[in-house]
Parts: C-alpha cells; structure tokens; sequence
C-alpha cells in the first residue's frame, strides 16, 4: 500500500437550478493526512453523505476538487474514475451491500478480481483478510446467515482486499448493537493506526469520536468550529458550546441541548 | 459467471419461470418451423418420386398443385420421339372431391398407365389398380374415414373400389388417389387427356438442353425441380405469413419472459449491483452479469423446448399423421441462435437500467 494524501478545496454540490436549487455542500475545505481518522459528524440532512461521495469520487462537484496526491479527481473522465476507486479507496456503507447471492469469501474475492487478481491468488488473499477478521469459520456462508457485526467485518474485509491507502466508511455502526459497534470502530482504529491508511468516516454515533483523530461538524453544508462543540451528558447529543444551555457541578462545565436536559442534570444524583 | 449463475441459481422460481417461457417459445418456433419443413416436404412428395427430370405442361402453366393442365393431344407422342428421351411417364391429374362415408374431402386424382411409372410408391397394404373402377387411396385418409381394402368410396359422383392404401401420400391441399388413367379419364370425361409428361433424358443428355431440343405445340417443356419450387411458392403464399407471424409471437413472448424476469432481478438487486459499481465494477462488468443470466436463461430453454417441441411433434404426427412435423438440425440451430437472439434483447432494458445506476446512491 501506498500512502497518499486526500485534500478537498472549496467543494460545493447544489442540486437543481435557479429558485429550486439545493445547496449540499458549500465550500467545504478538508484534507485527510496518512494514518489520520476523520470522523464528519452533523445532524441528518447536513451533506455529510454528499461530502463523502464526493471525496470517493462517486460524486462530481459543481465547484471546487478534491484531489488524491496531487491529481485532482473531479476532472478525471468517467471512464478513469472506477480504476481509482478499485484501487485506492475502500468502501464501508451502513447496509453493508454485501452481493446476496454470494458467499463470503465469494463477495471479498470478486472485488480483488475486478482489480486483476485471477482464480486461486484472489480466493488466497479474500481468504487471508477474512481470517484475520475473525471470520475464518464463516467463509462459505452466505450473508443472510450472518450477523450484522460479522456482515460489516465482511464488508470491512472487502473494503481492505485491494490494500487501499483510504477508507470512507458511512455509518458503520449505525446498524450494529454497542458490543459490535466497539469492536467495528476497534477494527478501524487498527486499520489506520497498525496499517497507516487514512480513515474518512460518516457518522452520527458519538462513540467513534473516542477513535477519531479529528471530529469535523457539518452543518448546512459547510463546517463549524469544531472546537466549539461539546457532548449533552444526558442525551449524548453533540451541542455548539457558543450556543448550549450549560452548567457547573463538582467545579466542572457542562452544555445540554435544551433546558430539559439542564434541568434534569442539574436534578440527578450528583457524579462520582 | 459467477455471480451471474448464483444470482439465477439463488431465485429458482424466478429461473424456472424465464427457462420455461423460452422453452414455450422454442417450442412453438420449432414446431411452426417444422410443421412448414413438413408441408414443403409433402408439398414435394409426389414430384420427388415421379420419375423424370423434366416436365412438359400445357402453354403456361408452372405449377403441379395449382393449376390444371390439359396437353394438346399427340403431345406424349412427340416427346416419345425427341431425340435423348429416355422415358416418358404420361400422368392425367385432375383436383375433385371425394365423398367417404358421407364426408367431404379434397383428393388429387392420378391417372396413371400401370408399367411406365406416376403410380403410388409405397404401398402400406393391397395393390395396385389393376382395372377400372379400382383406386388406391392415402392409408391416413383411410384411417381417418374407416375406410378399408373392397371399401366403396364415391369420387365425382362414381363408386370406385379401394384396392389398396398408400403411404406417405397426403399432401396439404389433400391426399392422393391413384387409379388407372382410364379410370380418371372417365371420372373427368376426358378419354385420352393427359396432364402432365415426365421425361427421363437418355444417358449423356441434360435435362435444360432436351428441354431446349423439345418442341411441341400448345406446350412447355420445365424442369421438374422449378415445377418443385413453383408449388412451393404457391404454398408460401397460403402459409408463410400465417406462420411468420405466428413465430414472431412465439419469438416477442419468449423475449418479453426472459426480459422481464432478468429486469426484475436487476431492480431487486439495484442497491447490491450500486454497492458494486461505487467499489469499482465498470458498466462493462455489470452489462455482462445481466447478459449472462439472460443467455443463462435462454440457452437453457431453447434446450428444453428443444426436447419438448420433438417430443410434441412426435406426439402430433402419431395422433394426427396429415400434420407432418419435420424438425431439421439447421432449424434446431435457428432455434438457438433465436433464442441467443431473445437474451440479448431481453438483457438490454435491464443493461440501461445498470448503465443509469447511479454509483453515488448506494450511500442514500
């Protein structure tokens, strides 16, 4: 694997023209360093998914690039673009879209395939990946007789199958119970930090940020300070500190979402 | 292939449903296939075993099937004297109704002179005619009637006396009867007319330079295999459209099954194939896996309707024999090619569906 360096400038997506016109993105700035977890949080609706389609390339921009190394991949043709994201990047989505009708080390093999590996070597290698996720005994099942944590572990396993230097994961805890979410995040720590490739993910579950290197906000289509945002202790929910309700207990700052939540930490049995 | 396999081979319904409706489809393009290969044959059967190469007809006429033809009389004569005739097998032919056991049915009589040839050529049961008032009728119209040997049938309002039955003598507009030409005469009430002259050319002669050397007033001299292709022409006028027209149906509803079974697949598993195309998959890749599930489909059922259509044209010929069914290899491959012919077809509306596959929504 080669490392490599994923950098988005002024990227903007709008949707439709004239009056009817959806701005998806706008502006947005961002660049992704060897090794480095960025974790892209925001509430539903900010662009977080149109942001990480374009930084995969699946997406064009309507202005700005994003650029892998110095090539900028927003104006490669059509035609050049599946290549790279073959190669370079590896793909995590929330519904894992394994291929159904294939088995396990089938839906890892095929993708190494596609990339140029024949027969045995591609069958080797899926083989390889799978059991050192742990999915070993589970190689000639089918998806449907899979967990969801052992599906995303395949999926994780087919993202990493061409020894990409970038994953963009979205949700990839979003359909997985807090046992499986952990060791999926513990997974993708270890993918950055013992395999030096750069982690992109898309996510609204507060725990990944303990993994992130860094935690951007997105919001209306464009980051926020991210040096401003803080964790409601009620609802676990990320809050803008500028803006937040807060409190003191124990000499400690708290922020809270609304004054519901103030109020019911402020009622409850005092920390530890 | 693989996936392509696995994805027909995981929805067995759905593949049964696209085999069996290509399979109809073969079938029924086999079986109206054959069924014209059989007709054609038949249409031939009496000319294929008439001895001679050429025929001389009355001025204008073409055909044997279609048009009546009365020779100028001394006709036989004068062809018996040309120079590089070897044979001449005389025939009086004439189209009537034969009435059996009450029921109606178009019949083309022969008249024939026992020892020179035009006669029946397979005789399945009795003889020949040997005197007047004698036939020998097809042994499938005889079965159909209940018809048997001494049996009285009524042609143009005389009994004749059925004195053998023959085989394969059952042609599309009718059967053949055969009887003396003295006989026919009679029926027709023309003594000494004959039809038609088939001429055998004596050693080291072809047939286009006799036809050339033969000149008889009031008639033409053709060759037997333009006579053939003339009377397979007039059958093309009667059936070709109806059964070109049937094929295409045959052909759109074994397109339309495979189709829509191969686009329902596509669309049910869009967002895996999405998943696909975003990791790296090129439009190429994806056009295959559907073309291949479609050919898939198609080759397996044109195998089966294949069997079946054989299987069915043997059960048709034994139930009714005036239905020849002749499936021939060249057809068995056309079958094939269309049933290649329907994948493709079919595969390409859920190619479109692929090619416009957004590779971005799989994240939504």
């Amino acid at each position: 694997m080669t490392t490599c360096t994923l950098e988005a400038r002024d990227v903007t997506k709008r949707y439709g023209d004239g009056e009817a016109a959806v701005v998806a993105v706008r502006g947005v700035s961002l660049r992704v360093e060897p090794g480095e977890i960025v974790l892209i949080m925001g509430p539903s609706g900010s662009g977080k998914t149109t942001l990480l389609s374009m930084l995969g390339a699946l997406l064009r921009p309507t202005a700005g690039t994003v650029s892998l190394d110095g090539t900028v991949l927003s104006e490669l043709s059509e035609g050049r673009l599946p290549d790279i994201r073959l190669h370079r990047f590896g793909f995590i989505f929330q519904d894992f879209n394994l291929l159904s009708a294939l088995t396990v080390w089938e839906n890892v093999a095929i993708v190494a395939e596609l990339a140029g590996l024949r027969g045995r070597a591609a069958r080797e290698r899926a083989t390889a990946i799978l059991t050192e996720l742990g999915l070993g005994a589970r190689l000639d099942f089918l998806p449907d007789r899979l967990s969801g944590g052992e599906k995303q572990r395949v999926a994780i396993a087919r993202a990493l199958v061409n020894d990409p230097a970038l994953i963009l994961a979205d949700e990839p805890t979003a359909n997985l119970d807090s046992a499986i979410g952990h060791e999926i995040m513990r997974l993708l720590r270890g993918i950055a930090k013992e395999q030096g490739r750069s982690v992109v993910i898309v996510s609204h579950d507060q725990r990944i940020r303990d993994i992130a290197d860094r935690v951007l906000w997105l919001e209306d289509g464009a980051f926020q300070d991210e040096i401003a945002l803080a964790v409601d202790p009620v609802c676990g929910m990320s809050v803008e500190r500028e803006r937040a309700a807060s409190a003191t207990r124990d000499g400690a700052l708290f922020y809270f979402c609304s004054r519901g939540c103030r109020a019911e930490f402020l009622n409850g049995p005092p920390s530890a | 292939m693989l996936l392509a396999t696995r994805n027909l081979a995981r929805d067995r319904t759905r593949l049964a449903l696209s085999v069996t409706g290509v399979a109809l489809a073969v079938m029924l393009i086999l079986l109206l296939g054959g069924y014209r290969a059989g007709i054609y044959r038949q249409t031939a059967t009496y000319l294929d075993h008439v001895p001679g190469s050429l025929v001389v007809v009355e001025r204008g006429v073409r055909d044997f099937l279609g048009t009546n033809s009365i020779l100028p009389p001394g006709a036989a004569q004068a062809a018996a004297t040309t120079p590089g005739v070897a044979r001449v097998v005389p025939v009086l032919s004439q189209s009537a109704i034969v009435e059996l056991h009450g029921r109606k049915q178009l019949a083309l009589l022969i008249g024939y002179e026992p020892g020179r040839g035009g006669g029946p050529w397979s005789l399945a049961t009795g003889r020949e005619p040997a005197a007047d008032g004698e036939v020998v009728i097809d042994r499938v119209m005889a079965s159909e009637h209940g018809i048997g040997l001494e049996d009285r049938i009524t042609i143009l309002d005389r009994g004749e006396t059925v004195v053998g039955l023959a085989s394969g003598t059952s042609l599309w507009i009718g059967s053949l009867v055969f009887a003396r030409a003295s006989t026919i005469e009679a029926l027709v009430r023309a003594p000494g007319a004959r039809s038609f002259l088939f001429l055998t050319p004596a050693a080291g002669v072809s047939p286009d330079a006799l036809r050339l050397r033969l000149a008889i007033p009031g008639a033409d001299a053709i060759l037997k295999s333009d006579m053939i292709a003339a009377d397979q022409r007039l059958l093309a006028r009667v059936y070709d459209t109806a059964i070109g027209l049937m094929t295409a149906i045959a052909f759109l509803v074994g397109v339309l099954v495979v189709g829509l079974v191969v686009y329902t697949a596509t669309v049910e598993r869009r967002r895996e194939y999405g998943a696909f195309k975003a990791i790296g998959a090129r439009n190429r890749v994806l056009f295959r896996i559907v073309a291949l599930q479609a050919l898939v489909a198609g080759t397996a059922g044109a195998a089966l309707g294949t069997l079946l259509a054989v299987a069915a044209g043997w059960l048709l010929v034994a139930w009714r024999p005036q239905f020849p069914v002749a499936i021939e290899p060249s057809a068995v491959v056309l079958a094939l090619l269309a049933s290649v012919a329907m994948a493709v077809l079919a595969a390409l509306v859920p190619a479109r569906a692929m090619a416009r596959l957004a590779p971005a929504e799989v994240f939504r």
